[in-house]
């Protein structure tokens, strides 16, 4: 049996402002893959993920995620269809002052009646998802720290086990150690392969630099104004090959959204923190 | 001049009036305040609403207390009802302010990312938003409630009711022995008023 296709983009386009801020032109993950998306600043990775987890229309093309389209304008279905689709980004999201315990049982209201969530009942089912996330992340020792007295790294392992506790089956993760330092990137990222394996999850990760990106991924995707320029092993990802992916695109990460806007502020402390290429230099 | 204590009864009696007035009134107001200032909040509803129920909170802002006061006693009669509806109506215009400052302030990101997990709209409100606003929320009903009892202590000069009004009369009479011990009287309220709202914050921090 081939393996089966998990998400599918066909001549994917979203324009903005009469630029196509992403252009796909054929795309297919299959289950179980662990692919990392690398590529400069504005290059279209974070419209990508937003668009796969259907917060962004695309203008036009195909884009197939388990079989279907995704459930756009559907508001009944797209709960269902965002509980099945964990997303994760820089700044955790966490709500500061409940504890962490609350934080990752949110991950479940996707499955809870209101009465019931109303009334902060969780039956043993979901107390058990959320424990076993938590043990997954390591965190089971301080179920009960509200969440924004924990450092970064551990904010985003709540982050992560709320996600986790949603049971998806595909997971995005948008730069989601642009806030960490490096030892602490490396920690969450061997993370990251850990429960993909325990949850069979497949997952699609951003990352600024690429020996992250050789570190977890099965196949890297590179991409350039919108576009994927290259795509391949991580034993493939030379260092000539990085720096042309990281050559200047026509584009430079001007004019988004307001929320976004807000994302990039605290996104440069990683370029080149190694010595490596400086996106934008 | 010893202060005069035959005026424990009035003394009594009209402290309790004052606070039951500030209290009544503060709820009363709040009650109004709070979805009033969600429909006042700019990223939760349209122009066309949050527009003119602001307007509207800043109008009664503008108006003073005692003005509020003299207009309730001059529609309802004398007595601490005008005071409990001219407390309300001033809390509404403050308290609702601040629900809506407090609601506009909030990251967003937080409930996207809830709702992101397959939550419901209400599911985010319950568990992500009010989470977020509620010590605030609290906070600004103690220092309302603090200043309110300030507030009311003199709303009996227009005859509204509570202490204010026999530290009017005695004046008059000029029983300077009374009005100093009703003095003294509405200086232990205003603290004792002020130290509870300080407990309350304090608890929340
Ligand atoms: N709503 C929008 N309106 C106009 N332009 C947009 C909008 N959203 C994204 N863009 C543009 O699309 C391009 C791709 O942005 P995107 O955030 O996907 O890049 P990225 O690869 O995630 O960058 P970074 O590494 O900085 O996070 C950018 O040039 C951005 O300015
Ligand atoms: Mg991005």
């Amino acid at each position: 049996m081939s393996p089966e296709v998990i998400i599918r983009l066909k001549d994917a386009v979203v324009r903005r402002d009469g630029q196509d801020i992403l252009s796909i032109d054929s795309l297919e993950i299959t289950r179980g893959e662990r692919v990392a998306f690398i590529g400069n600043s504005g290059s279209g990775k974070t419209t990508l993920m937003r668009m796969l987890k259907g917060y962004i229309t695309p203008t036009r093309g195909h884009v197939e995620v388990m079989g279907a389209p995704v459930p756009l304008g559907n508001r009944a279905r797209m709960r269902g269809y965002h509980r099945q689709i964990g997303m994760i980004h820089q700044h955790f999201d966490l709500i500061g002052r409940e504890s962490v315990w609350q934080n990752v049982y949110h991950g479940r209201l996707g499955y809870v009646p209101f009465l019931r969530s109303f009334l902060g009942r969780f039956d043993k089912g979901d107390r058990e998802i959320c424990m076993r996330a938590l043990k997954e992340v390591r965190l089971d020792d301080k179920l009960y720290r509200s969440a924004r007295t924990l450092s970064g790294g551990e904010q985003q392992r709540v982050a992560i086990a709320r996600t986790l506790s949603q049971e998806p089956t595909i997971f995005l993760a948008d730069e989601p150690v642009s806030n960490l330092d490096p030892a602490l990137s490396e920690d969450i990222l061997d993370l990251f392969g850990t429960i993909c394996v325990a949850y069979r999850l497949t997952l699609l990760i951003s990352l600024h630099l690429p020996e992250l990106a050789r570190r977890i991924a099965d196949r890297i995707i590179a991409m350039k104004a919108g576009e994927i320029v290259w795509q391949g092993l991580p034993e493939e990802l030379s260092e000539e090959k990085i720096s042309e992916i990281y050559e200047r695109g026509e584009r430079n990460g001007e004019g988004y959204d307001r929320l976004e806007r807000t994302n990039e502020f605290h996104m440069s402390w990683g370029h080149g923190a190694k010595g490596h290429l400086v996106p934008g230099s | 001049m010893p202060p005069d204590w035959s005026v424990w009864d009035v003394l009594w009696r009209a402290s309790l009036e004052t606070l039951q007035t500030t209290i009544a009134g503060t709820f009363l107001g709040a009650l109004f305040a709070y979805p009033l200032g969600v429909m006042a909040a700019s990223n939760w509803t349209p122009p066309w609403i949050h527009l003119p129920v602001k307007a509207a909170m800043a109008f009664i802002r503008s108006i003073p207390l005692l003005i509020l006061a003299l207009l309730f006693v001059s529609a309802v009669g004398l007595g601490p009802f005008p005071g409990v509806l001219a407390i309300a109506v001033h809390s509404v215009g403050v308290l609702g302010r601040f629900v809506a400052e407090e609601i506009e302030a909030t990251d967003p990101r937080p409930l996207l990312a809830l709702q992101g997990t397959g939550a419901s709209s209400i599911q985010v409100i319950q568990h992500g938003l009010i989470p977020q606003v509620l010590p605030q929320m609290v906070a600004h009903l103690a220092i309302r409630f603090e200043m309110n009892l300030r507030d009311s202590t003199i709303l009996g000069l227009v005859g509204a009711g509570g202490l204010g009004f026999y530290v009017f009369l005695y004046i008059k009479q000029f029983q300077w022995e009374k009005t100093g011990v009703l003095c003294l009287a509405i200086i232990f309220l205003v603290f004792a008023g002020e130290f509870v709202s300080w407990q309350i914050r304090k608890r929340l921090i």
